[in-house]
C-alpha cells in the first residue's frame, strides 16, 4: 500500500540521513566559508607589456609547441576586471585559449584616479587600444591581429574597427556586444535624459562610483542577489558549488569606476542619441560607421542574456561591411556565456574551431 | 529513490526559483515606468547633494580634530596605487629592455617562443 502510495521508507531514511549529514557539513562549512579566502583567480602566469593609467596590458606565456601565426588582443569591458576570462586552471578562457595555440595578449582595466577623470571615448578608441595593438604588433612581430572584445569591450572595438578600417585589425569576435541602445530597456528607463542629469552627476562626482554600476546592474534582477545567497547556504556543503559561487560573486562584485568624461559620452552618445546603431557615431571627429569594418567578425550571443538583450545586440552583423560573418546564439546568460561549465562546452570550442582557420 | 515530484529540497528548490522570477518579472514591469525613473533619479541626485555636503562638513570636523579625512586616505591610497603602477611601469620596461638586449635585431625578443607554425585540425580531427 505504501509501494502504491509512492512513499519508500528506505528512501526517505536516506534522505533524512542525507539532509542531516549536509546540515552538520554546512555548520562546518559556513565557519569555514568566513575564515577562509576565495580561490587566487588569473593566476595564469603573464607579463606586463605597459602600464598607463587606466590602461593594463598583458602577454600570457605561450604553453603550446607551437603557435598560431595571428596573436590574440582581448579588449575587457571597462566596468570589469580581466579574470573573469582567466578564472582557475579548468575554468580559464586564457589557459584554453593558450592550449590551443594561441598567443593571447589582454587589454585590462584598473580603476580611474579622480585625476582620471577626464579621459574621454576618444581615449580609449584612439589611443589605448591603438596603441596596445602597436605593442603586441611590436612584441610578437607579427602584422595581424585578432581582437575579442567582451561586452562594453566589444563596442570599443568596433568603434576601434570602424574607424581604422584599413589597419592590423585581421578578425574580430564580440561577445555580447549591444549595438542598439533603445533595446537596453532598464538602463535606457534608468538614464531617461527627462530626469537623469548626467552633467550635474559626472560635475558633482567626477568618475561614476563603482558602487553605482554594481547597484544598476543588480538592479535588472532584484531578487537574484538574495536567492543566490540562499542557495549558496543551501549548496554551503558542495565544496565545488562555493569555490564556483566565490569566484563569480567576487567578479561581480569588483566593479570600477567609470572615468567621468567616458560616462558622459556613453550616455550621451549611445544611450540617448543610439550613434552608433544610427550610423551617426563619431570619436574624436572620425566616423565610425559598422559599415566600414570588412574583416571576418563572430559574435556570440547569449540566449538568457538579461544585461545585454538579444534586441540590443543582433543588429551587429546586419551591420557591419564584412562578407565573412557569423553569429551564434548559445544557451547561457551574460556571464555564462564566457565564463563556467557552460562557456567550457559551448562557446570555447565554437571560438576555437572559427578563430583556428582564420589564424594562420 | 524517492519520486523528484515528492523530494521537499526539490520542491523548496522550484519554489525559490519560481519566486526569484516572479519578483524579478514584477519588479522590472515597475522599474519600466517614468515615474520611476523620475522618482529614483530624484533620490539619486538628492543622496549625492547631501552626501557632497555631509563629505565637506566631516572634513571640517576631522581636520578640528587633527585627524585625517577620508579624502587624505584615499588620496594617500591612491598615491601608492600611483607608486605601484609606476614600479610596474618600470618593471615592463626592463623587462623589455632586458628582451631588446637578447633579441638580434629587436622586436621580437630572444626569450624562446614557439614558432608561429600551427595549422587548424583539419575537420576529421576536430571535436
Amino acid at each position: 500500500m505504501n509501494a502504491a502510495a509512492g512513499l519508500d521508507f528506505a528512501s526517505i531514511s536516506e534522505r533524512v540521513q542525507s539532509e542531516v549529514q549536509r546540515a552538520i557539513q554546512r555548520s562546518i562549512k559556513g565557519v569555514e566559508y568566513f575564515s577562509t579566502s576565495g580561490p587566487s583567480l588569473g593566476s595564469t602566469p603573464k607579463d606586463i607589456l605597459a602600464v598607463r593609467g587606466t590602461m593594463n596590458l598583458y602577454h600570457y606565456r605561450p604553453v603550446a609547441d607551437e603557435i598560431y601565426r595571428v596573436p590574440i588582443l582581448i579588449v575587457m569591458a571597462t566596468t570589469n576586471r580581466g579574470y573573469i576570462l582567466d578564472m582557475v586552471p579548468g575554468q580559464s578562457f586564457i589557459e584554453f585559449l593558450l592550449k590551443r595555440g594561441y598567443d593571447v595578449y589582454m587589454l585590462d582595466w584598473t580603476a580611474p584616479k579622480p585625476e582620471e577623470k577626464s579621459l574621454r571615448m576618444e581615449d580609449y578608441v584612439l589611443d589605448f587600444i591603438p596603441d596596445c595593438v602597436r605593442r603586441v604588433q611590436q612584441d610578437s612581430g607579427e602584422k595581424d591581429v585578432s581582437i575579442i572584445g567582451y561586452c562594453f569591450g566589444g563596442v570599443l572595438s568596433l568603434l576601434y574597427g570602424s574607424i581604422f578600417h584599413d589597419g592590423p585589425m585581421k578578425n574580430l569576435i564580440c561577445f555580447t556586444t549591444p549595438i542598439d541602445f533603445r533595446e537596453m530597456k532598464l538602463f535606457q528607463n534608468f538614464s531617461d535624459r527627462r530626469y537623469f542629469d548626467v552633467d550635474r552627476l559626472v560635475d558633482s562626482v567626477g568618475n561614476v562610483p563603482p558602487e553605482m554600476i554594481l547597484s544598476s546592474f543588480e538592479m535588472l534582477r532584484p531578487a537574484s542577489r538574495t536567492v543566490s545567497q540562499v542557495q549558496l547556504w543551501e549548496n554551503i556543503w558542495n565544496d565545488e558549488y562555493v569555490k564556483a559561487y566565490r569566484m563569480m560573486d567576487r567578479w561581480g562584485t569588483d566593479t570600477l569606476p567609470l572615468a567621468g568624461e567616458y560616462f558622459r559620452a556613453i550616455t550621451k552618445d549611445l544611450m540617448w542619441d543610439n550613434k552608433l546603431y544610427n550610423d551617426t557615431m563619431s570619436v574624436g571627429g572620425r566616423a565610425a560607421e559598422l559599415s566600414s569594418i570588412k574583416v571576418p567578425i563572430l559574435h556570440a550571443v547569449a540566449e538568457h542574456d538579461h544585461i545585454v538583450p538579444y534586441d540590443a545586440a543582433k543588429h551587429l552583423i546586419m551591420k557591419v561591411g564584412s562578407t565573412d560573418k557569423e553569429e551564434v546564439m548559445l544557451k547561457g546568460g551574460h556571464v555564462s556565456l564566457v565564463a563556467g561549465a557552460n562557456a567550457i562546452k559551448r562557446l570555447w570550442p565554437k571560438l576555437d574551431s572559427w578563430l583556428g582557420k582564420r589564424s594562420t | 529513490m524517492a519520486d523528484k515530484g515528492n523530494d521537499p529540497a526539490v520542491i523548496w528548490q522550484t519554489m525559490i526559483g519560481e519566486m526569484e522570477k516572479g519578483f524579478n518579472a514584477f519588479a522590472n514591469q515597475a522599474m519600466s515606468s517614468p515615474e520611476f525613473s523620475k522618482a529614483m533619479n530624484q533620490v539619486g541626485g538628492a543622496t549625492a547633494g547631501a552626501q557632497k555636503q555631509l563629505g565637506e562638513l566631516m572634513e571640517k570636523y576631522l581636520l578640528a580634530m587633527n585627524l585625517p579625512s577620508r579624502a587624505q586616505l584615499v588620496g594617500m591610497a591612491e598615491r601608492l596605487q600611483s607608486i605601484e603602477s609606476q614600479l610596474n611601469e618600470i618593471k615592463a620596461l626592463l623587462h623589455q629592455v632586458h628582451r631588446n638586449s637578447l633579441a638580434p635585431e629587436g622586436g621580437y625578443g630572444a626569450t624562446p617562443r614557439p614558432p608561429r607554425t600551427k595549422r587548424p585540425p583539419s575537420e576529421g580531427e576536430q571535436k
